[in-house]
């Protein structure tokens, strides 16, 4: 779980002081002139506004969108490129193909140098060149100082448009993956990471899908040119670029870099949405080596768009995504000392649904108990209206934060090409704040009842199940029996890490 | 840390100095010491806020190892006037609990003493408390209960939540402790009361409850990762009279002891003004900020005495150290040497060297993991702390390699560079990549404040802008000298990991049903072995296997067949599987 908070935004005109419940205390004021207690501070309002897309966007003549940003305080240019692709379109029995595509762009050599000669030329050039495919995108990064963009962008773009995939390179990059893969079931994190995936979408999602031996020895030279023949086609490219250059210049250096090179409009499949529904219960996978239990707790969450999205991100913040402040957090870790990191997050997925999920670490003595605290804090949620002082400073921090989203001229370009990407309305940012700001303590309570279902619940624990089990000697009350409703928890076994065959269940 | 782990700050420290660029920092001393670094920067209505103290595991000494890191833990529990309903009640209660706790310890000693002598076996094991014990835990229950009714949840972070403040944090290393974050352009006053309030009027709450906290932690990132046990006990070896060898996180029967008292002493000498200093990059008046560093910090009462430099340094090693590990990961090898400090001339080279050896071009992967093909990945890099120093390079086996081959292949590329120059072109590349790493770190706000907070530190903030001329200076003879000076055999301490073969699931059980206890341990030591054997041994083997099955009775021909098994497998992985 990851503590930082999804972004959040800010009203300017909202001060704090304004918003905070008023206080008890008179106007104690210090000899020093220093304020008895932070919430007699009185700050100057803060006017911001977001960037408009529209001021940075540009469409080249074959059909490319460029979101351009100049900032001259550094000598320094970044370009990246966003490309229509992805893992989910790996052919069956070819699982690992997109994300070898996206890594042997880069290491692989083009037809005009070899793979050494590339990397020579980069590193003399201190330049930063990257390439990779993601589950759902496709990527390609260049970093350097200014004075040297012509030379960058010249070897960037050979990489992007007719990259070699040296067969040795290939080979390398085979036996690192699969040396990798020899290791999937020793680190408890990555375990759980896999077996919640595969418990909320299902096996046969393409999000679940790993890559095997025999997937990753399938593939061939051939695979990777035809993959990138078909998808890396400038009719799908978006690129963000920022840094030390005159917009149109750059425009133009792009121009010349596309030239003869014809935007195939060809669509691409749509990334396709699980069939699963996921099965309500405790699901146990055993590592007794270690001495700490891992807990997911969560079911299906929502998608982008949802017009509730705003108030599910308040509801959230204030369960377990909030960090210091949220009561997950507080009442596992700073009340009970059960874990140094809890929290939780709703997902809203872009093309499926994401996941609500709740998660930590606990020792095994004290897992079942720190199980039990969240879920008592997801009844709570939705059975009783949060505070004023909660719902404040939720959306405060949210709309506060706000500017951050934008605070580099790196971060104007890649939001708004990811937005494209993700087809975001255009007036997303501009309506963010006020539409945070309109949310109530019944709108989190409604939303808890609605989104939040304690019925549907997976709970997934990986780790000592021996001593978990056990418990704490002292807290009888809490276990894992207890908590499965019908009594029963299920086991997964590991798999065989070369072949992702799982043995049956005991 | 409390909420990210140091490999990020590490980063900052790495990308640092650019030739020609200078960062204009404004320095202020206060009356006590403190000083404050200013970098006024436009743009995002933001300002990266943080201070550091000169304070790290290496301040500690035994019994309180670990007390800088739950003590960075501590800093967010509030002061006499955050976190509390009632701050005379409040203080009352914390002595009565901290009394408490004294009685408790003076049984935990007992149970200590017992367990050395044999009398009991296990001292935290309920069952050998005694009844006063129980009672005393009782009414430190019932006082952990009144403590929760007097405070104010979190009110520290809430207050800072509330107005916008974002990536609140803080990090403990072995030199320093770093406390951070973003706040919003108007806010700065409210980061000055804060900090300078939770300097001034500190109150450590939960304090016991957050040792649990830092439990956790350690079982975390220690305990339940495949290297984390094994890369501490490392670091305990190669360092051995310097407090390095200790961990941040301290000893396990350190940090159950530790007492508030301890961390309050530690706090009057290392959280004084004249041991920290504070910094501000972004959006904000640097006269300003100046008016409010005198109003708020300048209220901190100078230390009692000025904090001592680290007096114990590490004897010279004379033999080499070597430890084998058997973990749940892919073989490798570490090879460790004792180097130089942060700032010594020779720092500088061996960054560079390390350079040299790492990444895409280079030596060790185009040697090791492209000519040789011995590795899959290898790598190289100077460590430069406060006090001291090491060099080391990394390496992970090809299947069908070992973590020795690796070594070998290793001491080979050092070889090389003992005896030859480096071509002036490889070492020009380097300098290029220093030269443009120097304006990537100064690219995010954040970024630049956390590395000035962490250079001044160390030597001085102002080595941001001299460094990079030292880096641009290091010639091929100088990389030649200190590849003699350093990399001797005596000097080193070497790490081999083999691969255990990953322990759990139901499934693997199943394997070992109906084996003897004497045959399952066969078993488990064969199948951590077998990662290492190559074809012919694993042949080899087998051949005698099958020879056994031959002749032995009924009762050891399911033992047999499961290792028979075992080895087919290997060797049907080894020989590449399909045929």
């Amino acid at each position: 779980m990851k503590i930082s908070r999804t972004f959040a935004a800010l009203l300017l005109a909202l001060t704090l002081l304004a918003a905070a419940p008023a206080a008890a205390l008179a106007q104690t004021a210090q000899p020093s002139g220093i304020p008895a207690h932070p919430r007699e501070l009185k700050y100057t309002p803060l006017n911001y506004a977001p960037p408009k897309r529209d001021k940075y966007r540009h469409v080249l003549s074959n059909g490319v969108v460029v979101y351009a940003v100049e900032d001259h305080d550094l000598p320094l240019v970044n370009i990246s490129t966003l490309v229509r692709t992805g893992s989910y379109l790996d052919p069956a029995g070819k699982e690992g193909l997109a994300a070898l595509v996206g890594s042997q762009m880069r290491a692989g050599g083009t037809q005009k140098m070899t793979a050494e000669q590339f990397d020579e030329a980069a590193d003399f050039l201190a330049a930063q060149i990257s390439s990779g495919v993601s589950s759902t995108q496709g990527n390609a990064n260049l970093n350097l100082l200014a004075k040297d963009v012509d030379k960058g962008l010249a070897l960037y773009f050979d990489m992007l448009r007719t990259p070699a995939f040296q067969e040795d390179r290939l080979k390398l990059a085979k036996s690192q993956i699969l040396q990798a893969m020899e290791r999937r079931n020793d680190n408890t994190s990555g375990i759980e990471a896999r077996e919640w995936n595969r418990l909320l979408y299902g096996a046969e999602h393409f999000s679940t899908k790993e890559t095997t031996k025999a997937s990753v020895e399938s593939i061939t030279r051939q695979d990777l040119v035809d993959f990138h023949q078909k998808y890396f086609q400038p009719g799908g490219f978006i690129i963000a670029a920022s840094g030390d250059f005159k917009t149109d210049e750059l425009l133009a250096k792009l121009e010349a870099a596309f030239k003869g090179w014809p935007a195939n409009k060809a669509a691409v499949p749509d990334v396709p949405k699980p069939t699963q529904v996921p099965v309500a219960g405790i699901y146990t996978v055993n590592k007794p080596d270690v001495n700490q239990g891992r807990v997911s707790i969560g079911h299906t969450g929502s998608m982008r768009g949802n017009p509730d999205s705003y108030a599910l991100e308040i509801m959230n913040d204030i369960l377990g995504g909030g960090g210091f402040t949220s009561r997950i957090m507080s009442r596992v870790r700073s009340d009970e000392g059960l874990a140094y990191s809890a929290g939780s997050s709703y997902g809203m997925g872009v093309y499926y649904p994401g996941t609500f999920r709740a998660s930590f670490q606990s020792k095994s003595a004290s897992t079942s108990q720190a199980i039990q605290i969240v879920l008592d804090e997801i009844g709570r949620i939705r059975t009783s209206k949060v505070s004023d002082e909660e719902l404040q400073t939720a959306k405060n921090s949210a709309i506060e934060t706000f500017p951050r989203i934008f605070s580099t001229a790196a971060l104007v370009a890649g939001t708004f090409a990811q937005d494209e990407y993700t087809k975001r309305p255009a007036d997303y940012w501009d309506t963010y704040r006020q539409r945070v700001a309109a949310v109530t303590a019944d709108d989190v309570q409604r939303v808890a009842q609605k989104y939040l279902d304690p019925s549907k619940l997976v709970i997934l624990v990986v780790g000592n199940i021996d001593d978990i089990t056990k418990g704490n000697p002292d807290h009888p009350e809490y276990s894992l029996t207890k908590i499965a409703a019908t009594g029963q928890i299920r086991r997964i076994p590991l798999p065989d890490p070369l072949t992702m065959t799982y043995p049956p269940a005991p | 840390m409390r909420r990210f782990t140091l490999a990020l700050l590490a980063l900052f420290l790495c990308a640092a100095g650019a030739r020609a660029q200078n960062v204009p920092v404004q320095e202020v001393v206060l009356d006590n010491g403190l000083r404050v670094l200013m970098v006024p920067r436009k743009g995002d209505p933001n300002i990266a806020a943080g201070w550091i103290t000169r304070t790290g595991s290496v301040n500690e000494r035994p019994g309180i190892t670990g007390l800088s890191h739950l003590f960075e833990h501590m800093m967010f529990k509030g002061t006499r006037t955050i976190g509390t309903k009632d701050i005379e009640a409040n203080l009352k209660l914390l002595k009565e609990m901290d009394d408490v706790r004294a009685q408790m310890r003076a049984e935990d000693k007992e149970l200590i003493r017992r367990a050395r002598v044999g009398e009991i076996d296990d001292p935290k094991d309920p069952k050998n408390r005694s009844d006063n014990y129980r009672q005393l835990l009782a009414r430190f229950d019932e006082l952990t209960k009144r403590e929760k009714e007097l405070m104010v949840k979190d009110e520290f972070d809430r207050v800072y939540t509330t107005a916008g403040a974002s990536g609140m944090n803080a990090g403990t290393s072995n030199d320093f402790t770093v406390y951070f974050l973003n706040v919003p352009a108007n806010k700065l006053e409210l980061w000055f009361w804060m900090e300078s309030d939770r300097l001034l009027n500190p109150v450590f709450r939960e304090f016991y409850s957050e040792r649990d906290v830092v439990h956790e932690e350690r079982r975390l990132r220690t305990d339940s990762t495949p290297t984390g046990k094994f890369d501490e006990q490392f670091d305990a070896l190669f360092w051995m009279s310097s407090p390095y060898g200790w961990p941040v996180v301290g000893w396990p029967s350190d940090l159950e002891a530790i007492t508030r008292e301890e961390a309050l002493d530690y706090f009057a000498v290392n959280y004084a003004p004249n041991n920290l200093t504070a910094c501000l990059v972004g959006d904000f008046e640097p006269a300003q900020a100046t008016a409010l560093a005198k109003k708020y910090f300048g209220r901190l009462p100078r230390g009692p005495r000025e904090p001592e430099p680290v007096r114990t340094q590490e004897m010279k090693q004379l033999a080499e150290q070597r430890m084998i590990a058997y973990a749940e990961t892919s073989p490798q090898v570490r090879v460790r040497y004792h180097t130089q400090a942060d700032g010594h001339p020779d720092d500088f080279v061996l960054s560079v060297l390390g350079d040299i050896l790492s990444g895409r071009t280079g030596r060790l992967y185009k040697s090791l993991v492209l000519q040789q093909e011995v590795a899959n990945n290898a790598s190289a890099n100077q460590n430069g702390n406060k006090y001291e120093g090491y060099f080391e390079l990394r390496g992970t086996a090809k299947p069908g390699k070992t973590p020795e081959e690796v070594e070998q292949a290793l001491y080979r590329e050092i070889e090389k560079l003992q005896k030859e120059l480096v071509p002036a072109e490889e070492l020009q590349k380097i300098k290029n990549q220093s030269s443009a790493d120097q304006f990537r770190g100064l690219q995010s706000n954040f970024g630049l404040m956390v590395q000035l907070l962490l250079r001044d530190a160390n030597r001085s903030w102002s080595s941001i802008n001299t460094d990079p001329a030292r880096v641009q200076a290091v010639t091929a003879e100088d990389i030649r000298r200190v590849a003699n000076k350093y990399f001797t055999p005596e000097n080193r301490t070497v790490a081999i990991y083999r691969t255990k073969a990953a322990a759990g699931g139901d499934a693997e059980d199943a394997t070992l049903a109906g084996l003897s206890d004497q045959e399952k341990e066969q078993v488990r030591r064969l199948r951590a072995a077998l990662p290492q054997m190559k074809a012919e041994q694993v042949r080899a083997i087998l051949q005698q296997v099958e020879q056994m099955g031959a002749s032995a009775p009924a009762d050891k021909q399911k033992g047999l067949q499961v290792v028979k098994k075992m080895l087919e497998d290997r060797l049907k992985q080894l020989e590449g599987g399909t045929k």
